[in-house]
């Protein structure tokens, strides 16, 4: 019979239809009681894996009852602190069927160990387990900061969970590599690319230096490293960037890692479309761009992705609400479902076009690479800063040009006249909100495991725990004995810094220049230089990151444009107390505190802040900046916050012109 | 530019800067930070006279170093031994951040390499920019530290540049040290620009493995024996090996610093400020005026100060 090109044949011959990716949505959030049913219900809807968000004090290895974590539980995603939580999260979900996501990182170890002795607690056959943790160092190093580990630590325990999986749970990939937040933070698709790559080859370098596997093994080790990878709105780069990663991963595995198995060589990823680019302006806009995005990585065999979980269209104003998810769900079921896109062969194969955009994008992305191993592979490029500064460079020119209307976002900086939109009419806003009691109920378990358990046990586990830490033994099998001992995630964690130390990694701001003159610049720079003149000194600012949530773009980007717009600027980074913030701006005597944050607990950091200044007797303006919904501005304000910048205040230099004419009216009348 | 604060109100300030209150010391600084300070200067110094806080005791400690060779993390850790071993005891760090100033505005970020105890009043930190003196003093650098030393035993300047500029922060230090990384093939460079003969002591950071320190150790021990002729006095300062990671070296560094004394003439040092602020004001023209300085009885800084002024001002009218 005449094979038709247009007709997709399976391996027999006969024709036949693509399997559809699986269906995520990425969700968890309040405790692990209300996370489960959420789960079951999902489940029912259709979807068919489940990505679990961790809430931040879980991310950053904090108990529930840590002083830190207590503005966050529950905020983000599900808190875990023991056994208990996973009992309770996977109540009725037979895991053993499951393909799992976890988006975790630093405690990414301690998840798998909660997750290894559930199933064994219920007598499953561990090595059925499929799914994966995310345990990435890139993307939280460069870009999500939920990092606790300086990076050869970190790498250390990625490695362990390799030895460990490859043994016992063959099934799980025990790290995956997410380029996603480097496009968040700006990342350009060949930044992206090579990031990603040389992350990859860092990890099987690290893997092969512990010179524990036969080379049979390795190449197991290799098959089972995947990626998270973004899709933006310009979807056919996009696409090709898919492409492109496809040809290098295979030229990386073959070339370096010499990997002869074509299994193993596969480029196994999955996606979650870009939120960056979603407006809190008309944020219905946001539902197409989210199916454009989608079509990046779905249109064409060879650039499709495993699996796919999709933002929701209200996700720049704050939390999706149930009905929101459901609603970019069904959007995936339409695309595979309704229409023809699985029947075809690749659609794009034999296209110059396109040949020719991965060509160069490959060409690109491999001199970045060249230049990363020049400096010592991607943990150095990590360690000396290199890739921060890259990105938050490609941020900025991003935001200049959006400033400068080079770059067009519909209703943001064009077409911003609009009819408001219906779906935000509902009496909740259109938005969700964590029940601010619903922690206590974590707390309840928390105390409860913690009053129950053997406590000689505990100790114990977390001796040993420490002790194979020193001695450089594979961490898991002394975690899965924490677990089974009720060990909390802030005792897992604690143990681990005390050998390992923690991490503060270099912000990226230094000598960042904004390309921006314009006549808003000019007008600031006007403001400043009269403040100058009339006390003699430049306006200083003190950026400050509080708490736990780990996007700094923000805040960076508000360090770059003070400093353009000529202040004073002190930055030190993420998670800072409170009071590390005020302490910073009193004894550099600073004119304002500009404070980001978009983790949804502004309120109650605003009043730590205000209860520091009061210790101090410092009068020193304090503005926000993040994710804050229009609703919780006059709590702010009451609380003493001068002003409130949100997603819409894209405009750098109207956020600079509004925080110099609040420092300016400190002006003392006398000189 | 008059005096901003009232008798009282500065009086008071300076009370509470003396018990180990910020804001107050901040907004002090904030003034001595100003252009033409003079007015206050005369002012403040007098009043801290008369509240018997003189600065005599403090001793005050150069920092320098090429970017990068870890001098604010090697400084965080000798804040947090400092702290946890010298109870009675107050310290000062002043961080001159080599940012540019092209748009006017500077990057302060040498905060973020250290982690400091919230509420503690035995420290203080405080950033300035470096402004045009790529990586060296600020002009008003020295009054803040005449400033610090009324309230805190030691002051710690850190300051960052490549050659020349380092050798200023010595000239107001009594205690001066030069951070390098082991091999950093630095070296070489410091032998050329002379400032080998400058510091007091040398800091081999970084050492976090032991064969490299050990070989990079005998590299500038080696380096300075073929110096010693040009040393004064002919000795050869110490080095030390440190490690912020494996914390190697910190408690030898702290007590070197600890058991040293302040500089037995300061008026030395007011000289050499004084000429430097003539050099900045009235180029080599106002200099020739200064060889004044060298026979007469000395002066406090601003009688100084204002004597070459008008000195100077009246050949030039």
């Amino acid at each position: 019979m005449e094979k038709k090109d247009h007709i997709l044949y399976d391996k027999t011959g006969n024709p036949s239809k693509e399997p559809a990716w699986i269906f995520r949505t990425y969700a968890g959030h309040t405790n692990a009681k209300e996370s489960n049913e959420l789960f079951r219900k999902n489940l029912a809807k259709g979807q068919t894996g489940l990505s679990i968000a961790f809430d931040l004090p879980t991310q950053c290895g904090y108990s529930s009852d840590h002083a830190i974590a207590k503005p966050e539980i529950g905020k983000v995603g599900v808190p875990i602190n023991t056994l208990e939580d996973f009992r309770i999260l996977f109540d009725q979900i037979p895991i053993e069927e499951m393909n799992t996501s976890m988006t975790i990182n630093g405690t990414s170890m301690w998840l798998l160990s909660l997750y290894v002795a559930l199933a064994e607690e219920r007598g499953e056959d561990v090595s059925k387990l499929q799914g994966t943790t995310q345990n990435d160092i890139i993307k939280e190093y460069l870009a999500r900061g939920t990092y606790i580990f300086p990076p050869e630590h970190s790498i250390r325990i990625i490695v362990d969970m390799y030895e460990y999986c490859l043994k016992r749970i063959p099934k799980w990939n025990p790290s995956n590599i997410c380029s996603y937040h480097l496009q968040e933070a700006g990342a350009t698709p060949v930044q992206e690319l090579a990031f990603a790559l040389a992350t990859g080859m860092a990890i099987l370098d690290a893997v092969k230096e512990r010179n524990c596997f036969t080379h049979e093994e390795f190449e197991q080790c290799v098959g089972r490293i995947s990626f998270f990878v973004n899709a933006g709105i310009r979807f056919i780069e996009e696409m090709c960037k898919m492409r492109a990663f496809s040809d290098m991963w295979e030229e990386i595995t073959v070339g370096i890692y010499q990997v002869k198995n074509e299994k193993y060589r596969r480029f196994r990823y999955g996606v979650q479309v870009n939120s960056l680019g979603l407006t809190e302006e008309q944020p219905e806009n946001n539902a197409w761009r989210i199916l454009i995005e989608a079509l990046g990585v779905t249109l064409s065999r060879d650039a499709r992705c495993r699996a796919l979980q999709l933002p929701a269209w209200n996700e720049a104003l704050s939390l999706p609400r149930p009905w929101d998810q459901q609603w970019s769900l069904r959007l995936q079921q339409v695309l595979a479902y309704e229409t023809d896109l699985l029947e075809y062969p690749d659609l794009f194969e034999g296209s110059r076009v396109v040949e020719s955009k991965v060509k160069d994008l490959v060409e690109n992305a491999n001199k970045e690479i060249q230049k990363i191993k020049e400096m010592g592979g991607a943990i150095k490029a990590i360690e000396n800063g290199y890739m921060k500064a890259q990105l938050v460079k490609s941020q900025a020119e991003r935001l200049a040009k959006i400033n400068n209307d080079e770059l067009i976002i519909v209703g943001k900086n064009k077409w911003k006249e609009g009819i408001p939109s219906p779906l935000t009419n509902d009496p909740d806003g259109g938005i969700f909100k964590v029940d601010p009691k619903s922690a206590e109920q974590t707390l309840k378990v928390l105390s409860d495991v913690k009053a129950r358990r053997d406590a000689k046990k505990v100790a114990e586990t977390l001796a040993r725990l420490e002790e194979d830490a020193k001695n450089g033994k594979n961490l898991m099998f002394a975690s899965v004995e924490c677990a089974k001992a009720l060990v909390t995630t802030g005792e897992w964690a604690d143990t681990l810094r005390k050998i390992f130390g923690e991490y503060r990694p270099s912000t990226g701001v230094e000598g960042q220049k904004l390309n921006l003159e314009s006549d808003k610049v000019s007008n600031v720079r006007s403001k400043v230089e009269k403040f100058q003149k009339a006390t003699g000194a430049r306006p200083k600012i003190v950026v400050g990151k509080p708490g736990l949530d780990g996007h700094s773009n923000g805040a960076e980007m508000i360090a770059v444009s003070a400093k353009h717009a000529g202040f004073d600027v002190i930055y030190s980074g993420i998670r800072l107390t409170p009071e590390e913030i005020v302490q910073s701006a009193v004894e550099e005597n600073a004119n304002v505190i500009g404070v980001s944050i978009l983790s949804g607990s502004h309120v109650e950091l605003a009043e730590q802040i205000f209860a520091e200044l009061k210790h101090y007797k410092a009068d020193i303006p304090v503005v926000f900046g993040g994710i804050i919904p229009q609703p919780d501005f006059e709590k702010l304000h009451s609380i003493g916050v001068k002003a409130i910048f949100t997603p819409k205040d894209y405009d750098l230099m109207d956020v600079m012109d509004r925080i110099i004419d609040i420092v300016s009216e400190k002006i003392p009348a006398s000189v | 530019m008059t005096v901003r604060f009232a008798e009282k109100e500065l009086k008071e300030l300076i009370q509470e800067a003396s018990q180990g209150e910020k804001y107050p010391l901040a907004k002090l600084i904030s003034e001595l930070e100003r252009p033409n300070s003079f007015e206050f200067r005369k002012v403040l110094f007098k009043e801290l006279e008369n509240s018997g806080f003189n600065g005599s005791h403090s001793v005050t400690i150069g920092f320098t170093g090429t970017p990068g060779a870890g001098k604010s993390s090697l400084l965080g850790e000798i804040s947090t031994k400092f702290l946890q071993t010298v109870p009675d005891k107050k310290m000062a760090v002043v961080a001159i951040d080599p940012s540019s100033h092209i748009s006017g505005g500077s990057l302060l970020g040498d905060r973020t390499r250290l982690s400091l105890p919230v509420r503690e009043k035995r420290i203080f930190f405080r950033s300035q920019p470096s402004q045009l003196e790529l990586g060296g003093l600020n002009p008003y650098t020295y009054h803040v530290i005449r400033l610090l030393r009324c309230f805190f035993d030691f002051i710690f300047v850190e300051t960052v540049g490549i050659g020349q500029n380092e050798i200023e922060v010595s000239k107001l230090a009594d205690l001066s040290f030069l951070v390098m990384v082991p091999l950093g093939g630095d070296q070489i460079q410091f032998m050329k620009s002379g400032i080998m003969e400058v510091p007091d002591a040398f800091i081999l950071n970084k050492c976090d493995e032991e064969n490299l320190a050990r070989a990079s150790y005998h590299t500038l021990s080696t380096t300075l024996e073929f110096l010693r002729d040009i040393v004064p006095g002919g000795s050869i300062p110490p080095i030390f090996l440190t490690s912020v990671k494996t914390k190697k070296g910190i408690q030898e560094l702290l007590d070197f610093v600890l058991k040293s004394k302040p500089h037995p003439k300061r008026s030395s040092e007011t000289k050499i400020q004084i000429e430097k602020w003539i050099k900045t004001e009235y180029g080599n023209f106002g200099l020739s005026f200064s060889e004044t300085l060298g026979n007469s009885p000395p002066k406090k800084y601003e009688e100084w100060e204002n004597f070459f002024n008008s000195e100077i001002r009246k050949r030039l009218s």
